[in-house]
């Protein structure tokens, strides 16, 4: 029977099996396509199951963890997989304009426009104005850090624009410490890091961690304040 | 939102997964083949995606992406493209402006076929009978069955080809 290839395409299909190997003339390939159309067009059939899209992700985030290359690590170690179909990937990534060489994870200057919105402003039921240093201390460009017992965080200069961030980590509370050249604030539990703005920058985690939320600050006669709960004494 | 970017892989992965899931499995109509697909697209995808792209670029990418990956399935599987993913996309560039058109597209097919052809292709392919299920509800033979199926398939695909060309 010459439609032995359509009828075995077919059978599997119903069954909801992979597509195995053949060689259909044209005819033949029309009606996979029509199978194939009918079979998708079954109500509710088009959604992706929970443990793919949860099991994916996992192995997404073990091959972008992999992919990231700590600042003290030396660069001699070869890219563990690259995935390549043919040099054709290449050439889609042309055809869309994104012809590129970074990662996501891989630290930038500056992504003002990757700021997420859910970064939080950190607003005490009872805060005061603390002195947090002076002015003079804190050069465009630069960062300063703070502890005023109840709260502690990080506070830069960009733009001649102050901005102030929690310096505790949002995966589980460990303390970031400002890595200066690098314009990062690191924690030292999960090579998690942040940009001075308070935003995810890299991390090895299934999930990333939310950005850290801001503080109010302000600079006035020389001495830089930031909004803290007020001390209970 | 066109200026709007996403803040790293993983909110791409989240906003992305499900419509590309949804575009493979409406291309190839097998959860195991689409989800290998969808992993393909993905893995290959975040790896090199500019961390500035915004969301539109992104959804293109990835689109491209996924164009690419099904077209060299269906070359090692078939040795020829059974279908393919539109190049030109639509200007407004939502997760929902991708779903496919396949429901109308059949509903028609399905109206220009014989009674028998078509209740055998509703019951088989949009119903999931098996095929003792459907020769029943039809009071045909099993064996029938399978013929009308099959001759159903061959017509609805005809008249495809001549409803495009």
């Amino acid at each position: 029977m010459s439609d032995r290839i359509v009828r075995r395409f077919a059978d599997r299909l119903l069954r909801g099996q992979s597509t195995e190997r053949a060689r259909p003339d044209d005819f033949e390939a029309e009606q996979m396509k029509t199978a194939i159309e009918l079979r998708a067009a079954r109500l509710g059939s088009d959604a992706p199951r929970e443990d793919f899209v949860s099991d994916l992700h996992r192995r997404l985030a073990a091959e972008m963890a992999d992919d990231q290359t700590p600042v003290d690590h030396p660069r001699w170690a070869p890219r563990r997989r690259q995935v390549v179909i043919g040099g054709s990937v290449a050439a889609a990534s042309a055809a869309a304009g994104l012809v590129v060489g970074r990662n996501l994870l891989a630290p930038t200057p500056t992504q003002p426009e990757a700021e997420p919105s859910t970064q939080g402003e950190l607003e005490p039921t009872a805060g005061t104005w603390r002195p947090v240093g002076a002015s003079v201390d804190l050069p465009e460009g630069g960062a300063l850090s703070f502890d005023l017992g109840s709260v502690n965080g990080f506070v830069h200069r960009a733009d001649a624009k102050l901005e102030a961030v929690s310096g505790v980590c949002t995966h589980q509370g460990c303390k970031l410490w400002l890595d200066a050249p690098d314009s990062r604030l690191r924690c030292p539990c999960h090579s998690t890091s942040f940009s001075l703005e308070g935003a995810t920058v890299t991390h090895q985690l299934p999930v990333a961690p939310p950005p850290l939320p801001k503080f109010q600050v302000r600079e006035i006669n020389g001495v830089i304040e930031v909004f803290a709960p007020t001390k209970s004494v | 939102m066109t200026g709007a970017a996403y803040p790293n892989w993983d909110a791409v992965y989240r906003d992305n997964v499900t419509w590309v899931y949804r575009l493979m499995y409406g291309k190839v109509g097998n959860q195991p083949d689409a989800e290998d697909l969808t992993a393909e697209v993905f893995m290959t995808a975040l790896r090199p995606l500019r961390v500035s792209a915004t969301v539109p670029e992104v959804r293109k990418y990835l689109r491209m992406t996924a164009r690419t990956v099904l077209a060299s399935y269906w070359k090692d599987r078939m040795g020829r493209q059974v279908t393919l993913i539109e190049e030109d996309v639509p200007e407004v560039i939502e997760p929902e402006s991708f779903a496919s058109d396949a429901p109308d597209k059949v509903r028609q097919l399905l109206h220009r076929l014989p009674d028998h052809y078509r209740r055998i292709l509703e019951l088989r392919f949009l119903q999931a009978f098996s095929v003792r299920e459907a020769a029943s509800e039809m009071g045909v033979s099993v064996a029938n069955a399978k013929v009308l199926q099959y001759r159903a398939l061959r017509m609805a695909a005809q008249s495809g080809e001549e409803a495009t060309s």
